[in-house]
């Protein structure tokens, strides 16, 4: 597991964005920049406080087959991580 | 035969208000509250929420009890009394106890009506099972607190989608039950424009709450502890119906002791209070008053009118100076997660009357779009098109609506216009609100439209045009790729602001055609609508509200 793990986490880049106090078009225009500059298999994590954001991801996510690995809200803070399609 | 200075009848909002503010002004008089309920001076407005459990201790919804309003105030308190009759000439009221069965006669100096409103019920068909009901007084909030603990996660038909029926319907489902709202209208929350009662029920619906509107209930069918309600979008089966499509003013006594009514059969009432006879008082959701822009006599049944009208009838009955001069007729909903609030003239109401208006919807954000917390709402705004004085205002979504709607019906109350209101001096810090308030924002771009420096549509307008037959025009979606993506109007292309004049050769045959251009909000739209302008384009709007406060499908 651990091997898997860390064969894995050698192959895969993790780019992580913070965008929170951002809004209109903020943050989901910075996860599709990261995207764009990732391979398939990679990671982005990003960290938001506009509330619309996380009906957006979820459809962007939906609509560019791209994964939503996770998506969190706590205390007014989202949290995605959303990998790219290989 | 007891001889008082003022009696009361009704003991809610309006009856103990005015009871005890009489007391404050006339130590010496002796005063009752006679009441055919059990309780006094109740919460009515709160009774939904004691439903559903967030307001859980029933005590809480009492504001005073019988025995402290008696001795707080020196109140003579006669609940579970009826005031049968009135004897204008002699002032005598004939009270019977609904205990007893006893009937005698009081004297009035002074006589105080405050006998509410009832809830309609309309003449239906099987509208007598033990399933319906409407939610008034606590008592019947008991009732169906009763049923809905003891058949638990059941089914609600909630007919009439008003404030009542809203609140309602959020309450049961909180509760776990399946909620249908049935409403006549083609809308629910008809004291408001379309849309932004479409907003509302969308959110309802993402809420799993089920609403037809343009739905008649036919028929109550079934016995016991289910019932189908007869519809005619369907059958719908339930456990409890409640009947919620409004209330009628309770002024039989009035009428049956020859006093004038006015407006929707209430007691008349002048500004002072005073009905047609000048001993006899009323006040609350059985009497008149006046509307504020239109000075027309009307009936605004309210919690917050009921307490302001029945203190200042209270000092003109006492002698002392008292005038109540009417409402715009405020009002605020909260569905979920979403609010809607509202006062003076919606847009409709306003071209109804035949008034020349411009009306504007501008999204805002509530606080910093950067600060926690921070969350969208829109600004509706009703304008005389030649003064820009401001008539009506409508505010929703997601943030917090009744600080802009106050700031508004303080503006309105004192007449002003929106330029009045574009610079106003709002509390300013990014906990609490943007840097230009979104009450001055909303002014600012209802100016705009006035001076024709931007035409917009909204999104009923929009829909109809871009539906309609022969439409050959372009929506132009000004945002970022990524956002588009995300969803846009059916038939949209998408053409981001900076990217216009490189690629104005896809959109050149739409030059002298219907354009729409459409953002998330309206100012990258607006953005948008002056880059086309510049280059000739000579019919663009935007949409206005955006596609955040698009009702219908985004693709």
């Amino acid at each position: 597991m651990a091997l898997r793990a860390s064969l894995e986490g050698a192959k895969m880049a993790v780019k992580e964005i913070d965008a929170r106090g951002m809004q209109c078009p903020g943050p989901i225009v910075e996860v599709y920049k990261a995207m764009n500059a990732s391979q398939p298999g990679d990671e982005v994590r990003v960290q938001v406080t506009d509330r619309g954001f996380i009906e957006d991801i979820k459809v962007w996510c939906r609509k560019t087959g791209n994964e939503l690995v996770s998506l969190e809200e706590k205390d007014n803070l989202i949290r995605a991580v959303i990998r790219k399609k290989g | 035969m007891t001889d008082y200075d003022l009696i009361v009848v009704g003991g809610v909002a309006a009856g103990t208000k005015a009871a005890a503010k009489a007391r404050r002004q006339k130590r010496g008089w002796k005063i009752a509250v006679i009441t055919q309920e059990s309780d006094v001076s109740y919460a009515g407005c709160g009774l939904p929420y004691y439903l559903g459990g967030v307001i859980p201790a029933r005590g809480s919804l009492i504001v005073k009890t019988p025995e402290k309003l008696k001795t707080a105030n020196d109140l003579d308190i006669m609940v579970r009394h009826r005031v049968l009759s009135i004897d204008r000439a002699a002032h005598t009221v004939l009270v019977k106890s609904l205990d007893s069965g006893e009937e005698f006669t009081m004297t009035y100096g002074k006589l105080f009506l405050a006998t509410g409103a009832q809830p309609i019920l309309p003449p239906i068909p099987g509208a007598d099972n033990p399933c319906v009901r409407a939610l008034r007084t606590v008592a019947d909030a008991d009732a169906i607190l009763e049923r809905v603990v003891r058949v638990k996660k059941g089914k609600a038909v909630v007919v009439g989608g008003g404030f009542i029926g809203i609140e309602v319907a959020e309450n049961l489902s909180m509760r776990g039950w399946e909620v249908t709202i049935v409403e006549m209208l083609p809308q629910i929350l008809p004291p408001f424009d379309a849309e932004v009662a479409l907003y509302v029920q969308r959110n309802l619906e993402k809420k799993w709450i089920n609403v037809l509107t343009d739905a008649k209930v036919t028929a109550i069918e079934g016995r016991g502890e289910g019932a189908t309600v007869k519809t005619s979008r369907g059958d719908i089966e339930a456990n409890l119906v409640l009947m919620s499509i409004g209330v009628k003013p309770s002024s039989e006594l009035a009428k049956a002791a020859g006093l004038e009514l006015g407006a929707r059969g209430a007691i008349r009432v002048d500004r002072s209070g005073k009905t047609s006879d000048p001993d006899v008082y009323a006040s609350g959701d059985c009497a008149t008053t006046f509307g504020l822009l239109t000075k027309a006599e009307v009936w605004a049944p309210m919690g917050s009118t009921a307490n302001k009208q029945a203190r200042a009838t209270a000092l003109a009955l006492t002698g002392a100076q008292g005038s109540f001069p009417g409402v715009l007729g405020t009002m605020a909903v909260r569905a979920f997660d979403v609010s809607a609030a509202k006062t003076g003239l919606c847009e409709r109401e306003a071209r109804e009357a035949g008034l020349d208006i411009v009306a504007v919807t501008v999204p805002a954000d509530d606080r910093a779009h950067y600060f926690p917390g921070s969350l969208k709402i829109a600004i509706k705004l009703v304008a005389e098109r030649k003064t820009g004085r401001l008539l009506g205002a409508q505010v929703y979504g997601l943030g917090v609506v009744d600080k802009p709607i106050d700031a508004l019906v303080a503006g309105i109350t004192m007449g002003a216009t929106a330029n009045d209101l574009a610079n106003a001096d709002f509390a300013y810090a990014p906990p609490f609100s943007t840097a230009i308030n979104p009450v001055n924002l909303a002014c600012n771009v209802l100016l705009n439209k006035m001076e024709g420096k931007m035409e917009g549509v909204d999104c009923i307008a929009a829909r109809k045009m871009i539906t309609g037959e022969g439409w050959d025009g372009l929506i132009l979606d000004t945002r970022e790729v990524p956002e588009f993506t995300i969803g846009s109007l059916p038939g949209a292309i998408n053409i981001p602001n900076a990217e216009i004049p490189a690629r104005l050769g896809e959109i050149e045959r739409f030059r002298d055609k219907d354009v729409l251009t459409v953002c998330n909000f309206g100012r990258g739209a607006y953005e948008g609508y002056l880059r086309l302008k510049n280059l000739g384009f000579s019919r663009v709007k935007v949409l206005e509200g955006g596609t955040r406060f698009w009702p219908y499908e985004l693709v």
